[in-house]
């Protein structure tokens, strides 16, 4: 089965796993591989490099031939690692952009120069689809997240900000447990944002409701799905097998099969590849993106501008100096940054005081997740809690 | 919305042309709008809706998003629990009066001209390129599968539904033809976004011939015709780890493919041998195709 566009990549995310992190992850998904689907192995050897989501079915189905199960296209000719011309190619457009006479010839070449650094983006990335399809996937990509927000941040009664909060801070754990992909939490979290207002449930049900979110993300993105006891069990068996399956099909319903999301850590990778930050800071930014998950506010801003806000607030706080030529790629890659300068501020005043608060609020998943080696400790960076002064605030009572 | 689909949706006839459940046609009573119900029961295990499930349809209400002209239009998806352990999915489709093989019966003789045969190629090589593009098999591509209005637009039917109905199929005894397969699927080897274009051929040259191209009623015997055409191809460009040895064919050399279809132009013949190519990689990709001369004549 086909992916769309390349949203359900995991590839993007292992380039900015440290060493360290991915030996662990490689070592599990393995083990799993091999012992669920042996024949799987086998299959892997025929298409080579490419990545396979196998489904999970019942074993009484007459299983089908092994490619026809991938969850993805074979790729005949996959992309291999970027040759050292286009290393070349990418320092020799650094140095010619260091040289451009003036704004107007800039601005005259930005389109092009974009398409160019977004193809060399997404080749670093590694992602599947070869460099000929980059640009339509990319642009696609813009085009189609005016799909993901919502128009207000309105929560129907009786919840509250608060209370999403709280539900989400316990499913960004319940995906730690799991180990799933990022592109599943932010896939989870679109899904119960739009289904809290589409889908008439309790306060009781509310827990209920952002689990089958996660469980349909997880169906939509994962190789491997969570046993519906399993997910039974982390609720402490307050909900039956019966009333999960039946909420699922009340969401899939209430949502009519949509489950198409273009994640803002997308488009974070993308431009913070383009720019050339550092690991430090794609590792902060995604720290202060994931922050977001828990501000209801935020619903109602496009992916590109929370990648946007999240990169340029982390280049804030760590205060990296650039030299000329990452400046200029910061110039293309704030292209990528749809809207005006107030709305990112907006949503950079937003992460701002959610990273202060980070470590002494209650819902502190997202704080413990990034301070650990692995993401660089950027979670505890000292600057955070001054976070707020940076943009204008005042610091809010610790 | 409506849990049942008969609450919104007023049964006309049934339509039966799927190969993996019954097919309906039917009003919208809001819009007062002709649809087709396509429905599949699936099993509803201890993990709920099967995970092909979710992702086939979730994939078509993406597409659904782009519009294309020549993509059949999804207009709605309800569900609903049959048994604890069966639930009925039901996609609503717009309704296409007729298909290809309905069209092309019709069609009187001495057959179809080759400008009209250009623009249904043309309009299914635009579709397929935009499934492609989005990283989609149809997978299953027959005229049977390609719609075609009073008006004379295509459009591509039945895509990706193959592994929604997989389970279905597996308890069901259903035959699936085998003509419009490619070789690399009949000798189970991996396969991507070719296998389409060889069905596209066989279409191509159907459209010509007026029936199938190659007619075969086994794996073995439908590669044995299909070799009959276009030769045995060297071991080496025969796959590895495959169920069919290279030796369990007789070599043959190819033939002109103006043989099999005699009414097709020359530059039509250039372009149906480059999709009628054996080796997946050296096949032609749909938007390559549509740059052919033929296009242009």
């Amino acid at each position: 089965m086909a992916l769309t566009g390349f949203c359900g990549s995991r590839q993007l995310l292992d380039r900015h796993m440290t060493e360290d992190r991915q030996v662990p992850l490689r070592t599990w998904a393995n083990s799993c591989v091999l012992k669920e689907r042996r024949v799987f192995a086998e299959g892997e050897e025929v298409g080579s490099g490419q990545h396979y989501k196998p489904a999970q079915e019942s074993r009484w189905v007459q299983r089908l031939p092994i490619s026809a199960e991938d969850g993805i296209i074979m790729d005949y000719a996959p992309q291999g690692e970027p040759t050292s011309s286009d290393v070349y190619e990418e320092e020799a457009l650094l140095k010619y952009l260091n040289r451009l006479p003036g704004p107007l010839s800039f601005q005259e070449l930005m389109p092009g120069l974009l398409r160019r650094e977004v193809e060399v983006a997404i080749s670093k990335l590694g992602l599947l689809f070869d460099k000929t399809y980059a640009w339509d996937i990319f642009s696609d990509m813009m085009r189609s997240q005016l799909l993901c927000t919502l128009p207000n941040a309105d929560l129907p009664k009786p919840f509250t900000d608060t209370t999403r909060a709280i539900l989400v801070d316990w499913l960004i754990q319940v995906h730690e447990v799991f180990q799933f992909s990022e592109e599943t939490l932010y896939l989870t979290v679109h899904l119960l944002n739009r289904a809290l207002r589409l889908i008439k449930v309790s306060i009781s049900g509310l827990q209920l409701l952002g689990v089958v979110c996660l469980f349909l993300a997880a169906k939509r993105e994962e190789c491997l799905l969570p046993e519906v006891s399993e997910l039974c069990y982390l609720m402490e068996n307050a909900y039956s097998k019966k009333q999960l399956l039946r909420m699922e099909r009340r969401v899939l319903i209430g949502l009519k099969f949509d489950l198409y999301h273009c994640p803002p850590l997308h488009f974070l990778l993308i431009s913070a590849s383009i720019a050339r930050c550092s690991d430090k800071v794609v590792w902060m930014a995604r720290y202060l993106l994931e922050l977001s998950l828990l501000e209801g506010r935020c619903v109602v801003y496009l992916p590109a501008q929370l990648a946007g806000a999240a990169l340029r607030l982390a280049r804030k706080i760590l205060q990296e100096a650039a030299a000329p030529e990452a400046e200029m790629a910061w110039c293309i890659a704030s292209s990528i940054h749809i809207g005006s300068e107030a709305v990112l501020l907006s949503i950079m005043q937003i992460m701002a005081i959610a990273a202060a608060r980070a470590q002494t609020r209650e819902t502190r998943a997202t704080f413990i997740k990034f301070s650990t080696v692995q993401t660089l400790h950027v979670s505890m960076h000292p600057a955070l809690k001054a976070a707020p002064g940076l943009l204008g605030l005042s610091c809010p009572q610790t | 919305m409506a849990q049942e689909v008969g609450l919104q949706y007023e049964p006309v006839a049934e339509i039966g042309g799927g190969a993996y459940g019954t097919v309906y046609k039917a009003r919208d009573r809001d819009s007062g709008q002709f649809v087709a119900l396509k429905s599949v029961r699936v099993q509803t295990n201890q993990d709920g809706l099967p995970l092909s499930t979710v992702r086939e349809v979730a994939l078509l209400k993406r597409l659904e998003q782009f519009d294309h002209p020549n993509i059949v239009r999804l207009m709605d998806v309800c569900a609903t629990l049959r048994t604890d352990q069966e639930t009925k999915v039901t996609l609503v489709f717009e309704h296409v009066d007729q298909d290809l093989r309905t069209y092309l019966e019709k069609v009187p003789a001495p057959g179809l001209p080759v400008d009209k045969i250009r623009d249904l190629m043309q309009q299914l090589l635009c579709g397929l390129a935009f499934l492609h593009t989005n990283r989609v098999l149809h997978r299953d591509l027959k005229p049977e599968n390609i719609l075609v209005t009073s008006r004379g637009q295509v459009k591509l039917a039945d895509f990706g539904l193959a592994r929604i109905y997989s389970c279905h199929m597996a308890l069901t005894p259903v035959v699936v033809t085998l003509w419009y397969r490619s070789p690399e699927v009949l000798l189970q080897s991996t396969y991507a976004t070719p296998v389409d274009i060889w069905s596209t051929g066989c279409i191509f040259a159907e459209m010509f011939r007026r029936k199938p191209l190659f007619c075969g009623d086994s794996e073995a015997d439908q590669l044995g015709k299909i070799f009959a055409v276009i030769g045995l191809p060297a071991e080496d460009q025969w796959p590895t780890d495959v169920t069919l040895s290279h030796h369990n064919f007789s070599p043959q050399s190819p033939r002109p493919i103006t043989d099999c279809v005699p009414d097709i132009t020359e530059k039509g013949a250039e372009l149906l041998l480059k999709m009628l190519t054996f080796d997946p990689l050296k096949r032609i990709s749909a938007l390559n195709a549509l740059d052919h001369p033929f296009f242009s004549e």
